[in-house]
């Protein structure tokens, strides 16, 4: 393997390789995410799986493709054989690397942004990553009377300046430090 | 225009990163860093928000990648690599023996790949470089020899290097970097105070 690397270490196959084990590692070390919901860890880690499916043959197609461009180049004619396929070796090597590029920046980005949304909404018709609160929640939540823990929109915990905590009660509104005027 | 398309088509240094490991995925790490979050960008079926937050998230991932690419992942299985195939190669122990290290092996192949009449035979900087044997290797021989079995163990070292790092390490930092630097670039707070809006995972 080393000996065949050292000959020809194609551009496509550190990418590939990398791409392949992200599809296993990303998605895995999502859905080992303790902090998120069951539904967001899956649908996340079917959208970075299915990123890096869609970049390993696109790496692969765009590589070679570009690479077998590299026989149209027309160099000068009195440029001996031997010399004129060095060149073009050289140059399909090198137009290899730039179709790898070039799948990175423009092909990889805009076929995931074409292809996973649909894909993503026939695998997990019900999921809607970009769904908003149903606004009678929302109604729900402000008719909450003010004594009642409010776990959507808690409230802040008010410090006096003696460093304890004050009780969340009807007295707070009362001033707990200089001259203490009225008889509350 | 044909003629310098092919020019650079065909030029050396090209070449020698198209023929490196570390270069290609540092350079297709970049193209990734500009590419993903330009599409998020300009993708009109996501709200601006959820875009804004979406693209600085991939950025901060794919500059996460390059960062720890360059700082931990080159250096460390690039050096590696040779000393370790110093060891294990024990049929290709002379020849591993004539270089001091990675650099030194790759300083070498870089004149070897050199035209040999216009950059070799009179090039004062090869004998200031190398030893006897190897001067008289690039000095005297229109291909001389390349030492294949190092090249190789040090672009598999590279690429294992690449792929423990970028698809194994890699997430696990950015997990710990991303969100501080969203929160102080002001994201995360938004994100916060639009919880419902914004869509994290876009």
């Amino acid at each position: 393997m080393c000996d065949s690397l050292g000959v020809n270490n194609k551009a496509t196959y550190p990418v590939m390789l990398i791409a392949l084990v992200k599809g296993i590692c990303r998605p895995t070390f999502t859905m080992m995410d303790k902090t998120e919901k069951p539904e967001t860890k899956k649908y996340t880690a079917l959208r970075e799986g299915l990123t890096e499916i869609i970049a390993i043959p696109t790496y692969w197609a765009c590589g070679e493709l570009t690479a077998k461009l590299a026989s149209k180049f027309k160099f000068k004619k009195e440029l001996p054989e031997d010399v004129q396929k060095s060149l073009i070796k050289r140059a399909s090597k090198n137009m290899m690397f730039i179709g790898v590029c070039t799948a990175a920046l423009f092909v990889i980005p805009g076929l995931c942004s074409v292809a996973i949304k649909p894909i993503m909404d026939k695998i997990m018709p019900d999921y809607k990553p970009n769904k908003k609160q149903n606004p009678e929640d929302l109604n729900k939540t402000a008719s909450l009377p003010v004594n009642t823990v409010n776990t959507i929109f808690a409230r802040p915990s008010i410090n006096n300046f003696t460093g304890r905590k004050a009780i969340n009660s009807v007295y707070n509104t009362q001033i707990k430090t200089g001259m203490k005027v009225g008889g509350v | 225009m044909i003629g310098m398309l092919s020019k650079i088509v065909t030029s050396s240094p090209l070449t020698t990163m198209a023929e490196s490991a570390s270069t290609q995925v540092t350079c297709e790490t970049t193209m990734k860093a500009i590419g993903r979050p330009g599409f998020i960008l300009i993708d009109n079926n996501i709200d601006p928000d959820t875009k804004k937050y979406a693209a600085a998230k991939e950025f901060l991932y794919q500059a996460t990648c390059l960062f720890l690419y360059a700082v931990l992942v080159v250096p460390l299985f690039k050096k590696g690599a040779f000393k370790l195939g110093k060891k294990i190669f024990k049929d290709h122990a002379d020849d591993f023996a004539k270089f001091k290290n990675t650099d030194d092996y790759l300083r070498y192949r870089k004149y070897a790949e050199k035209p040999f009449k216009s950059d070799r035979v009179n090039n004062s900087k090869i004998d200031k470089l190398f030893n006897e044997e190897l001067r008289k290797e690039l000095k005297t021989k229109e291909n001389p020899e390349m030492f294949n079995r190092i090249k190789g163990t040090i672009e598999a070292g590279n690429i294992l290097g690449s792929v423990l790092g970028l698809a194994v390490l890699a997430p696990q930092v950015s997990h710990m970097i991303i969100h501080p630097c969203l929160r102080a670039l002001g994201m995360e707070e938004k994100k916060a105070k639009t919880a419902n809006k914004i869509d994290t995972k876009a």
